[in-house]
């Protein structure tokens, strides 16, 4: 059987805004994910979290504001501890030029709001380690 | 229906009607929608395709929708409700810092922004540090100071703010989270410092504590939460008759997916809950009823949401008159801020979003509200720009000043359709309500997590239509477009993070450190004290005079916040 793929969404503690996020972990666990949803203070919460649940995806959910260096320490940790195939991916209301100064850094796909909840379980199947074979 | 005979002569118009109807609808076969054959409100109630003068049999006309000013207040507060005095423009206002936020007040000021008979109303909301009760050189503080709102963190802050201003003369509202006493107790000490008493202050606190039951932010536990808004309530009610104490937080439950029952029949049950909590505190209802006040939101269902506001006036008088014993006219109004809905603004063709909010406006203003917030038509893609925030003020202005719908009191009142349906949804959320009860109030269906997931349920289900495809969003779903316009979004500039991070470190070095640590241990003290209290036990106001102090003493909102959190625990509120 297929090993599911595990996704950690994390949103911060004082976004409001977590009726997208809360809709996507349910679309997704529906879908055969494993999901678990956190609230995060700080990026080294999300880190953690990834770590003990061995996440092959993170999503940051921020509607707003304030998510930049957050995506950038999450990027930069994964990637000095040879995580970087954990496919790290955002939503929410983060501004087009922000998405590609975060793409340029690493980042994976951006969806606003609107998006079609098909597209990002394609785009998480399609790109997830456990999809692509690079999985330890 | 005066007779037997008008009613039999109505019963025969809606036969023919139905006939010729039910003819078209077979014209069209199963081409016909949906909305044609099984007619639905958005918030799911069913509709007739038309409306006669017996679907009124049900209402009492005296008892039940009754005169603009007269109880039960469905038709208006007042008896005029826009002719002598237009409602109040509240703009939410904030970003940056005390200085960008400043520029913004007395910008939307020149462009007309006005309240209650040319009176200065400054909707105010603070900033994501301070919701989340941080100082700004905490570390989870960077890249969110001055964003969403403003950064005010202690009482020099708000001397930047307010310079020059006379704060008797200004009606001020502070839009914060869980940070609301800290808020209002540095407001309070920057007053006394200017030389003006608490008695003489105007404006609100938000005092939304409720709403961790629907919205995901890190919070005091509820039943603290609860203690915390009856606190301040206390205080007010001896200190600061002008102060409107506590504003139910309807517009989140919508936001949160929401619909207009659950909107409507939650702020009943919190309504209830704080209530009896103020009483068990030794409060009379109308000593503390008079200053509360609500928000809703206005949506995309234009006579529901119309609706909706009557109903709520009519469920809010009948329920403090029957079940408090409110006697004073005032503590039956159900005052509102209408916010339009920023959850169904669309990211996509932003400026569609300006027709969307002129729309819910001019709803608003049909419902009579006392105070209104345009979202900007760019909401959804980040904080509003200057031109934005202007156009959302002039579509206020274009309502008020070249439609005429000012010229009458509570126009749709008498319609078959707006009266059968504001008692629809009057029952409707009166079961909600009335759930609420039976689960032991709204505390303890906020601890079950029932409310979080009826709102979420709602959610789910709306956006599961906007999947298929059943509800329509222009941009979203159809009518759309290529997007790949670049949209100039307003962003804060970011050294602004550098200077509220000196600013609190020179406030730490500056202040007179002896007098802070009392006021802090007097602080912790108090917190100790109130965690442990039962509602009953509330009335001395140690907590609010000790926050007070604090404040004076050049405490920052953060550094209370954390004594507070200590003491009455802080997490987020739902799993998932």
């Amino acid at each position: 059987m297929e090993q599911p793929i595990r996704v950690l969404l994390a949103k911060p503690t004082h976004d409001s805004h977590d009726r997208g996020v809360r809709y996507l972990a349910r679309v997704l666990r529906d879908g055969g994910f494993e999901v678990v949803f956190m609230n995060f203070l700080l990026p080294e919460d999300v880190l953690s979290a990834a770590t003990q649940e061995d996440v092959d995806v993170i999503g940051i959910s921020s509607s707003a504001g304030g998510h930049m260096h957050v995506f950038i320490e999450i990027a930069q940790a994964l990637k000095e501890s040879g995580q970087q195939d954990v496919l790290l991916m955002g939503g929410g209301i983060i501004s087009s030029s922000d998405v590609k100064k975060l793409r340029a850094e690493g980042v994976g796909r951006i969806f606003g709001p609107g998006s079609d909840p098909d597209e990002i379980k394609s785009y998480i199947r399609e790109n997830a380690r456990v999809a692509t074979g690079t999985r330890n | 229906m005066s007779s037997a005979e008008d009613r039999d002569k109505s019963q025969r118009m809606e036969d023919e009607w139905s006939t010729e109807y039910a003819k078209m609808v077979g014209r069209f076969g199963d081409a016909a929608p949906k909305q044609a054959t099984s007619p639905r409100s958005q918030s799911g109630l069913p509709l007739k395709s038309a409306y006669f003068p017996h679907d009124l049999d049900g209402i009492d006309v005296e008892e039940q929708i009754g005169r603009p000013g007269g109880f039960p207040f469905t038709r208006g507060n007042l008896a005029a409700q826009h002719q002598l005095m237009a409602w109040a423009n509240q703009p939410v206002i904030g970003y940056g810092l005390a200085e960008q936020t400043r520029e913004r007040m007395d910008y939307l000021e020149s462009q007309g922004m006005i309240g209650y008979f040319g009176q200065r109303f400054y909707n105010l909301v603070y900033d994501l540090v301070s919701h989340e009760g941080l100082d700004p050189d905490h570390p989870a503080a960077r890249g969110r100071i001055g964003q969403v709102g403003m950064g005010i963190y202690n009482v020099r802050d708000m001397e930047r703010l307010f310079d020059g201003m006379d704060l008797r003369k200004i009606n001020v509202v502070h839009i914060t989270y869980y940070q609301t006493i800290p808020a209002l107790a540095q407001y309070i000490a920057y007053g006394e410092k200017m030389g003006v008493r608490p008695d003489e202050l105007r404006g609100n606190s938000m005092n939304w504590y409720h709403q961790s039951a629907y919205v995901g932010m890190s919070a005091f536990p509820a039943d603290q939460g609860l203690k915390l808004a009856t606190e301040l309530i206390s205080y007010c009610s001896k200190h600061m008759p002008k102060w409107n104490t506590t504003n139910f937080f309807g517009y989140g439950i919508e936001e949160a997916g929401g619909n207009a029952a659950q909107e409507t029949g939650l702020m009943i049950a919190v309504g209830r809950e704080i209530a009896r909590a103020c009483i068990a505190a030794g409060m009379k209802a109308d000593d503390f009823l008079p200053r509360f006040g609500f928000q809703f939101s206005q949506a995309n269902d234009f006579f529901e949401e119309i609706s909706k506001v009557r109903a709520m006036r009519r469920m809010w008088a009948t329920t403090m008159h029957d079940e408090f014993g409110a006697r004073d006219p005032r503590s039956m109004h159900v005052r509102i801020h209408s916010h339009t809905s920023g959850a169904v603004l669309t990211a996509q063709q932003p400026l569609v979003n300006l027709i969307r909010t002129s729309i819910h406006a001019l709803g608003a203003v049909i419902a009579g509200t006392q105070a209104m917030e345009v979202s900007a038509y760019d909401e959804a893609l980040g904080i509003p720009s200057v031109e934005a925030h202007t156009l959302a003020l002039r579509v206020q202005q274009v309502v008020q000043e070249e439609t005429n719908v000012t010229a009458v009191s509570d126009p749709l009142a008498g319609s078959y359709y707006v009266e059968a349906l504001t008692d629809q949804l009057a029952r409707k959320a009166m079961e909600i309500a009335d759930e609420v009860e039976k689960q032991g109030g709204f505390v303890a269906a906020q601890q079950s997590g029932w409310i979080r997931s009826e709102v979420e349920a709602t959610s789910e289900q709306w956006r599961e239509q906007v999947n298929s495809g059943e509800r329509r969003i222009v941009g979203l779903n159809c009518y759309k477009v290529e997007e790949n316009q670049e949209h100039e979004v307003f962003a804060v500039d970011p050294s602004l993070e550098q200077l509220a991070v000196e600013r609190i470190q020179e406030l730490r070095a500056t202040r007179d450190n002896d007098r802070y640590e009392k006021a802090i241990a007097g602080l912790h003290v108090a917190a100790a004290e109130f965690a442990k209290a039962e509602v009953a036990d509330l009335g001395s106001d140690r907590l609010m005079e000790a926050s007070i102090e604090a404040a004076r003493a050049e405490a920052s909102t953060g550094e209370m916040m954390a004594v507070l959190k200590e003491h009455l625990g802080w997490a987020a509120p739902h799993e998932f």
